[in-house]
């Protein structure tokens, strides 16, 4: 379970992050959300299909890693294996939380960096002179290049989350997405079955006329939606790692 | 004779109105007011100013589902508009016996219905499950007040079968804006006074106040049990059916949660009572609770009293104490027919009987949907088609009266003279006597229902009958099939169990669901 608290250099001054990648860290996932502004180096290492959040039903794009439930087809012993990690599965053990902005208007909130206090990340050391992981604070209390770094993700994802709404509104109001069931036969016979994902609608989106076609140009949504069609290509390699797997 | 149909004027702007209106609508290219286009005709709808909708809980039939759906009417919209919850079947409580029995209809078919029948295989089973449970996962879900799907299903898609709970007050001013907004019908604020008669006997046009005639060449009639046109100015008179189903008054009350975030009801609750039995309909601002009684068997007083003691029984003294309660009479019945030269009855101008079942809107649903589909060509053809609608709603009737009758004469109440005289023979229709006696050897099943017009599928029989006790012998015959029928039979009661432990582990409650329609809403996909 995760345990969310603001950020804080002095009660957190010593805790470092393990960034390493295994499934003992949390890594070893099916799928993450992803967003339009990262789809063209996510389209070069996996699949990106579109799937529902099952507390609210709302719809997101996501980056497929395997086919099954925590199963991720680019963990090994060695690591993530492939040249692009999704800023969903680097932001962690940080989240953006919101609390009451006090120089804003009356029940304005603004993000403020939170950490998962039971990540599994999490390193507590005595002193400063751990060298294990990746400190959060310098020695005067500032942020460390890392948490800089962090810092830059979160706000790219709390953008990108902005930019999905609009993206997905767009999709549906355009009947432009359709759900999708793939059936993927292994080498050794078994079947495994992707259900409950969505993909764009190309009958749709091939009869869209100028004027829509010209909006989701400007608004970007037209590279997007054509670099989630191409990520399809990315399924063939996946199949192999996992016949691979088999042996 | 042969001129064509180019205005269609409905009157009455209820429940009924608004629907027929709709479900036509929905098919048709509608007109604007300013002169019909090719092939299309214009909609209009006269509603009186003054006669407010009374806004009762009602309980629609899963095939409001594609009716609403049919529309193009948003689910989400639905549910924020009209306080909507959702219904999965009716529990009965007191109609067996009268002590704590209780028996279940869900909406949802025994497993793999249309392949096996369980219910002679679940007859050796009787003593340790009860029928609906041991063939549907329905009913386990609405005792625990869960909802038929989650908010990532997509709207009007389900985990289980369900129809709803509404406000119809509010269903009707939803269906209104609906209609008038998105499929032209045009809306006419003016009271009846007058109805004007062409030469050969037809409807020419209504006069109202003001708005002054309203010509149409087709008029439906959704004014209520008055009838205005078919049967105050035709004079068609009304088939009393209070020979068999006793029910002529309900007192009605509208009693809000204790907290606002008490549990919704998934079903529609009915408890039987001394000569007549109680609702229960729970929406997410309030529950519905009324008492439908015979007033030849019970007197006002004591209606009223039963219903408050349910009342302080099942919510509390308090809400008993300052329940108000609306009465409602009505003579059980319907039209003797319902198309009658150049008008057509729908809703409660065309009749109505007890709520039991609630087969009062999908009634309106497939009366409007029938002329919506044979929209006669012209007046020459028109008779054709009142002919054939008169037929099939005379039978759908009859149908509806059969399987509410059906609910008491399997009661082994004998403790009143209610309960006694619904199982005199006298009351009973003949051809549910013959059937009664069939189903002693042979249980229901789609051999039953060879009729497209059937109101209730069979397996609804297989629910009221097994729920209410009725036995059927054991077939005399050994048949081929039995052993692998037999074995089929048991997986799929086992398969039942765990289908319904896993719905019952993974759906939100009725009310979580609906705060998250508010919030969220449901998506198209």
């Amino acid at each position: 379970m995760s345990n969310y608290n603001i950020l804080n250099n002095d009660v957190h001054k010593n805790l470092r992050v393990n960034t390493g990648r295994s499934a003992q860290l949390g890594d070893n996932i099916m799928y993450s959300m992803t967003f339009p502004m990262e789809f063209r180096d996510i389209q070069s290492c996996y699949p990106i299909f579109f799937c529902k959040d099952p507390e609210s039903g709302q719809l997101y794009p996501a980056a497929l890693f395997g086919f099954e439930q925590d199963h991720n087809l680019f963990l090994s012993d060695s690591g993530w294996d492939a040249s692009y990690i999704p800023m969903m599965i680097r932001r962690h053990p940080f989240l953006i939380g919101f609390q009451a902005d006090p120089d804003g208007p009356e029940g304005a909130t603004k993000p403020v960096v939170s950490i998962d206090s039971d990540s599994p990340r999490l390193i507590e050391v005595d002193g400063v002179d751990s060298q294990e992981g990746e400190a959060l604070f310098n020695q005067d209390g500032t942020p460390s290049d890392f948490l800089q770094a962090s810092i830059g993700t979160l706000e790219s994802i709390h953008r990108g989350l902005e930019h999905n709404k609009g993206f997905i509104a767009a999709l549906l109001e355009h009947e432009l997405l359709e759900p999708f069931s793939l059936e993927i036969t292994l080498n050794d016979g078994s079947n495994n079955q992707l259900v409950g994902f969505y993909t764009i609608a190309e009958e749709k989106l091939q009869s869209l006329d100028g004027e829509t076609l010209a909006k989701f140009n400007a608004q970007g949504y037209l590279q997007s939606i054509y670099m989630a069609i191409a990520s399809f290509a990315r399924l063939r390699p996946m199949i192999d790692k996992k016949n691979a797997q088999l042996g | 004779m042969n001129h064509k149909i180019n205005r269609v004027v409905i009157v009455g702007g209820g429940t009924a109105g608004w629907l027929s209106a709709g479900v036509i609508a929905a098919e048709h290219c509608i007109g604007s007011k300013n002169g019909c286009r090719e092939g299309s005709f214009q909609l209009t709808l006269v509603e009186s100013p003054d006669i407010a909708t009374i806004g009762v809980g009602e309980g629609t039939w899963p095939s409001m589902r594609n009716t609403l759906q049919k529309m193009g009417i948003s689910e989400t919209e639905f549910f924020r508009e009209c306080s909507a919850s959702f219904k999965q079947g009716t529990l009965f409580r007191g109609w067996r016996t009268g002590e704590d029995d209780i028996y279940t209809h869900p909406f949802t078919a025994p497993q793999s219905y249309t392949e096996v029948n369980l219910a002679p295989h679940w007859q050796t089973a009787r003593e340790q499950i009860n029928f609906a449970q041991a063939v549907s996962p329905q009913s386990a879900l609405f005792a625990d007040k869960l909802a038929p799907k989650k908010i990532s299903t997509p709207e009007y898609a389900f985990n289980v079968n369900y129809g709803y709970h509404l406000d119809a007050a509010k269903f009707a001013e939803f269906l209104r804006k609906h209609c008038v907004e998105k499929l032209g019908v045009t809306h006419v604020k003016a009271n009846v006074i007058g109805i004007n008669s062409a030469e050969n006997g037809d409807i020419a046009s209504i006069a109202t106040d003001s708005h002054g005639n309203v010509e149409g060449e087709l008029f439906i009639d959704c004014s209520g049990s008055r009838a205005l046109l078919l049967g105050e100015h035709f004079g068609i008179p009304v088939c009393s059916k209070s020979d068999i189903l006793f029910n002529n008054n309900a007192l009605a009350a509208q009693i809000p949660y204790t907290n606002e975030n008490d549990p919704i009801e998934s079903c529609t609750l009915s408890t039987a009572q001394s000569a007549g039995w109680i609702w229960e309909i729970g929406l997410p601002t309030r529950r519905g609770i009324g008492h439908v009684y015979s007033s030849d068997h019970n007197t006002e007083e004591r209606a009223s009293e039963e219903l408050l003691n349910y009342i302080a029984s099942t919510v509390s003294q308090q809400a008993a104490a300052a329940a108000t309660l609306r009465k409602v009479q009505f003579s059980p019945g319907h039209r003797a027919k319902f198309w009658h030269k150049n008008c057509v009855a729908i809703g409660m101008s065309a009749g109505f009987i007890e709520p039991l079942e609630a087969s009062a809107l999908v009634l309106v649903e497939l009366s409007a949907a029938m002329i919506a589909e044979q929209l006669p060509a012209n007046r020459g053809v028109m008779d054709l088609v009142a002919k054939r609608f008169n037929d099939k709603f005379l039978y759908r009737w009859d149908r509806i009266i059969e399987f509410l009758k059906l609910h008491y004469v399997l009661s082994q109440r004998r403790d009143t003279e209610y309960w006694r005289d619904n199982c005199e023979a006298s009351s009973i229709p003949e051809r549910l006597t013959d059937l009664l006696t069939l189903w002693r050897h042979q249980s229901p099943w789609h051999r039953d229902n060879n009729n497209v017009d059937d109101m209730f599928p069979s397996a609804s029989f297989q629910y009221v009958l097994y729920g209410m006790d009725f036995e059927t012998m054991p077939s005399q015959t050994q048949r081929r099939s039995e052993q692998a029928e037999g074995l089929r039979a048991g997986h799929l009661f086992q398969e039942n169990m765990a289908r319904t432990k896993q719905l019952q582990a993974s759906l939100p409650s009725n009310r979580d669901l609906i705060n998250k329609i508010y919030t969220f809403g449901f998506q198209k996909i």
